[in-house]
């Protein structure tokens, strides 16, 4: 038997107690946020292996499936992060001018409107489903995506601009 | 107004993902779990969010079935517990600890049902823990003094440890915490800072009524003040006088957006050799700030 003299509990073992049923929350979510089947199992590997890290610190976070949930948040954001360098020049290229916020009164259809996000730009992308997929409130999606308020609060009109000219193309496919 | 992209809202929907899949990362998470400390676990999730680290001398007991030791100091110490018992595979417990006021327990001990009164023999039936600035320095005088060496020093995930039984024959583990360990939780005020127009006229102020003793700080006529709990800095060129308190904050960028959310201002956070701290303004107009110390 080991020295007794363990001043911290290894905090990530209950991590393993929780995977059974955290796994498909955390697959779920980023499943339903990324669409692609490889992708999805990629950052739920890196969000359960993250815990572990994370679990270790002092003091260590309140392990929980919304707790995991979050950091799948995290992982998904970096990934888009990692995407949105990529594809920096390209939305230079495309990014519309003339942005506005006008009151559109809609009823989406939401396999089509998925369908629409996809075909995004990567920050775009990121801003909506923070803010509406998962319902954030707008400091919070900043502080994720590492942004100033203002700035994001810019972001998001962009977005929906963005969002509502595709999706109307999308509907009067000329 | 309403707004048409409201409908996107997705509650998280559990969906099984391919089963070798999760029986692979099963098996990356049991090495990465269980890697550093060797030994194969169980445990039950209680309240860790709390944790700070435990006081300068911890008394260290062992007890004939652990869980169920913790359980009765619970109920009648009215004792809070500190983090998960660690769990042996037979079901014995490697190290536990509770919180009695502001102290701290730790004990070890046998497996739910042990007989007896008294401890397996391998688990000491009563330890102190100590922590130190150098534990091999501590050691080395400890044996140079007549104690025994039980166990020299050696890093650990919880810091760099060794034993020693003192020539009284009582037994200690000496330790020193790893960088990281701060007896400040989150919500607790880490760190006072007193802003004042002329420094100097309160040093003498401080120095007279409190025996306050000062040292250069890291900024421009900026002062460490010598000993007092929490720690306090002091710095001259304020326009108008004011305390500010740093909190300590267990997740610095999630407080941030709390402090935004709630109508707060705050500051990017900025790395410090301490750990990182973000200047903030609550909604009424104090100005605060959050830290989060260093990763080890």
């Amino acid at each position: 038997m080991d020295e007794p003299a363990r001043l911290q509990p290894e905090p990530a073992l209950a991590l393993l107690k929780l995977y059974d049923d955290a796994l498909p929350h955390v697959y779920g979510y980023l499943r339903a946020r990324c669409g692609s089947h490889p992708l999805a199992e990629d950052l739920a590997a890196e969000t359960f292996l993250a815990a572990v890290a994370a679990l270790r610190r002092t003091p260590p976070p309140e392990l929980s499936t919304g707790w995991l949930v979050g950091t799948a948040r995290h992982k998904l954001v970096d990934h888009w992060r990692r995407v949105a360098r990529e594809e920096h020049g390209l939305h230079l290229v495309h990014e519309p001018a003339e942005d506005h916020d006008d009151p559109w009164d809609a009823e989406l259809d939401l396999l089509r409107a998925h369908e629409v996000l996809r075909r995004l730009g990567t920050h775009h992308r990121a801003a909506l489903t923070l803010r509406y997929l998962d319902d954030l409130p707008v400091p919070e999606v900043a502080a994720l995506l590492g942004r100033s308020l203002h700035a994001t609060e810019a972001l998001l009109v962009r977005a929906r601009a963005a969002f509502r000219r595709t999706y109307e193309g999308a509907e009067d496919p000329r | 107004m309403s707004d048409p992209l409201d409908a996107l809202r997705a509650p998280v929907a559990p969906e099984d993902p391919d089963a070798a899949f999760a029986a692979a990362l099963r098996t990356r998470l049991e090495r990465a779990v269980l890697d550093p400390g060797g030994a194969a676990l169980t445990s039950t999730p209680t309240d860790t969010a709390r944790l700070a680290w435990p006081p300068s001398v911890t008394p260290y007991i062992g007890v004939p079935d652990a869980l169920r030791a913790i359980d009765w100091y619970v109920d009648v110490f009215d004792a809070e517990r500190r983090g998960e018992p660690y769990v042996m595979p037979d079901g014995s417990v490697g190290h536990a600890e509770v919180g009695i006021g502001d102290a701290v327990l730790m004990l070890a001990g046998g497996a739910p049902g042990t007989p007896g009164d008294v401890p397996p023999p391998d688990i000491p039936r009563f330890s102190l823990h100590v922590q130190v600035p150098d534990v091999d320095a501590t050691v080395a005088r400890a044996v140079a003094a007549g104690a025994d060496l039980e166990r020299p020093p050696g890093d650990q995930p919880y810091g760099r440890t060794g034993v020693i039984r003192d020539p009284f024959g009582h037994r200690w583990m000496v330790q020193t915490p790893p960088a990281r360990a701060s007896r400040v939780r989150h919500g607790d005020i880490g760190y006072v800072s007193i802003g004042v127009p002329d420094a100097q006229r309160a040093k003498n102020f401080y120095g007279a009524v409190l025996g306050w003793r000062f040292s250069p700080g890291s900024v421009e006529d900026g002062w460490q003040v010598e000993g007092p709990t929490p720690p306090v800095g002091m710095w001259g060129g304020a326009t108008a006088p004011e305390v500010q308190l740093c909190y300590r904050v267990a997740d610095l960028a999630a407080a941030v957006g709390r402090v935004r959310a709630q109508g707060g201002e705050a500051a990017e956070p900025e790395r410090k050799p301490y750990g990182r701290l973000a200047d903030c303004t609550d909604d009424q107009g104090i100005r605060f700030q959050l830290w989060e110390p260093a990763d080890g």
